[in-house]
């Protein structure tokens, strides 16, 4: 119970950190611009191959779409906890966390969890927005299922992915507690190898073996394929069986993350690194 | 003006920056992360939507939006953290000369950022052989003139953003991928394969990066010399003096607004 008030105390604070240093709307106006752009990058480039081949297939297009908008998403809030990590450790903020009775992984959890609320609410604004910026630019209709059903299943896949980006959180943390310099670095890796192995922007079976096959074992690539399911394709069962998987992998890479980083703050309490600022 | 102390000025900056990256080669790795990833990604992109001859596209834009991020990260925003520093007043009350100084920040900026994009096309021209049709010549004073226009508005950024506080930050992630969708990093966003009306064209050809991508592309890729770009080079050269003038205008008139205001002490606001 305790821990649960710890990362609902975590949840607050991360939402009035991210979203009220200025007005909230510029705010999340601002968190929209970006992945709008990036979504749209990448559809334009697969329009363009589609239209010189002369095959343009808006069922494609909006996979292109849809997935550009959620691998952006995931990068978005995995990397919450390395940012509270490193952002706490140069205003001596995480020091005092680590103090605190509740435990450090609480507080992650909490700031993560409100990274992914507002990016729930960025990610589905710059899809709506991408795609009626691309219907008009392109002339093209967008065949996404606008149902009650179907937004409530993107949904509840956008909940089912909070595991596994938690867990990646975690690792990604891990290595925040002893790293005092390019941490921020970090989700430029992140997001560049989820738009390579998420299946994201192509099918995995276009990258080559044995890649295709890890990637269709990750979290992340399932997530992305069930919310195709749930908005493209209309297929409940496929549906089903990426949110299990999803879910399944979310849990293990949730349980994995956890592990290292109860290791990682131990040894970094030895190694008196959790107050350090510069390397 | 006395060339002596801008240029020691300049080289000084310079070393600067070129110390800051050479003196810790993991620096280089950190830059080559997201475009080498960026550029995989959309030439996997471009090949599965059948383009397969055009992954050059995709590896070219991987190697420019390493100095487009340089740009950003490292000019626009770098006086602003000064600022946040205590640095930016020091810079003031020395003799040294602004200008030099911004033009020291993107000689080493250029140079720090030139290993990074070259293992970007080393690591793509490896994986996807993309055809290449080039006149050398054109490709190089292209290049040039494209980085010298980049930067050129990094130095009217990094001016315009000491008007900014904590929001600098923001504004950067906020305007990154736009320009980088309408300025074409990564495709034709102007000429006749541009998904654009033209009304957007025109917009976007004042971005120095928009006219130096299509140069470049047109020169690498379709052996066009540089008797077919020169209207782009040309532009480009006058974007660069423009630019120039504005950031030096720019940054007087903020600095002498800060001293009315006594803002330009105020490291965090």
């Amino acid at each position: 119970m305790s821990a649960l008030r710890s990362v609902a105390a975590s949840v607050w604070l991360g939402i009035y950190r991210d979203l009220c240093w200025t007005f909230p709307a510029t705010v999340l106006a601002l968190k929209t611009i970006a992945p709008i752009a990036s979504a749209m990058t990448v559809s334009l480039i697969f329009y363009l191959g589609a239209a010189t081949t002369g095959s343009l297939d808006p069922g494609r297009l909006s996979y292109v779409l849809l997935g550009a908008v959620l691998y952006a998403h995931i990068a978005a809030y995995a990397y919450s906890p390395t940012f509270c990590i490193a952002e706490g450790k140069n205003l001596s903020v995480f020091a005092n966390i680590y103090m605190a009775p509740s435990s450090s992984a609480a507080y992650l959890a909490g700031r993560a969890v409100a990274s992914f609320l507002i990016s729930v609410c960025s990610s589905l604004l710059a899809l709506v927005a991408a795609s009626y910026i691309l219907g008009a630019t392109l002339h093209v209709s967008m065949p996404f299922m606008v149902t009650p059903l179907s937004v409530t299943l993107l949904l509840v896949a956008l909940a089912a992915d909070v595991p596994a980006s938690l867990g990646l959180g975690y690792v990604l943390g891990s290595y925040s507690l002893f790293a005092s310099k390019f941490e921020w670095a970090l989700p430029s890796y992140i997001s560049g190898l989820l738009m390579v192995f998420s299946g994201a922007i192509f099918p995995t079976s276009v990258l080559p073996w044995p890649f295709a096959g890890a990637a269709n074992a990750l979290p992340f690539t399932q997530f992305i394929a069930a919310a195709r399911d749930a908005m493209i394709y209309g297929q409940l069962g496929a549906y089903g069986t990426s949110l299990v998987l999803t879910l399944l992998g979310g849990i293990s890479f949730l349980l994995i993350g956890l592990a290292l980083f109860t290791l990682s703050e131990r040894k970094a309490r030895k190694d008196g690194v959790i107050d350090r600022r510069l390397a | 003006m006395e060339t002596r102390p801008w240029l020691r000025t300049m080289k000084a900056r310079a070393v600067v920056r070129l110390m800051s990256i050479f003196g810790e080669p993991l620096w280089i790795i950190v830059n080559v992360g997201s475009p080498v990833f960026s550029a995989l990604a959309l030439a996997l992109l471009y090949r599965s939507a059948g383009m397969a001859n055009y992954t050059g596209f995709a590896i070219l834009g991987g190697v420019m939006i390493s100095f487009w991020g340089n740009v950003l990260w490292s000019m626009a925003s770098q006086f602003n953290w000064d600022k946040q520093e205590g640095l930016f007043e020091i810079y003031l009350t020395s003799p040294a000369s602004m200008t030099a100084i911004l033009i020291g920040m993107s000689v080493g900026g250029i140079v720090g950022t030139a290993p990074s994009a070259a293992m970007v096309a080393m690591v793509g021209y490896a994986l996807f052989h993309p055809p290449i049709a080039a006149d050398w010549v054109a490709v190089a004073l292209t290049f040039v003139v494209t980085l010298v226009s980049l930067y050129a508005m990094g130095m009217t950024l990094s001016s315009l953003y000491l008007a900014y506080g904590r929001e600098a930050e923001s504004l950067n992630d906020s305007i990154q991928e736009p320009v980088s969708m309408l300025s074409g990093i990564y495709f034709p966003s102007i000429g006749q394969f541009s998904p654009f009306p033209f009304l957007v064209q025109a917009t976007v050809s004042l971005i120095p990066l928009t006219l130096g991508m299509d140069a470049l592309r047109r020169t690498l890729f379709f052996s066009q010399g540089i008797s077919s770009v020169w209207p782009n080079l040309a532009a480009l050269a006058v974007m660069s003096l423009v630019l120039l003038g504005v950031a030096s205008f720019a940054l007087k008139a903020l600095e002498e607004k800060g001293r009315r205001d006594g803002t330009l002490t105020v490291r965090i606001r």
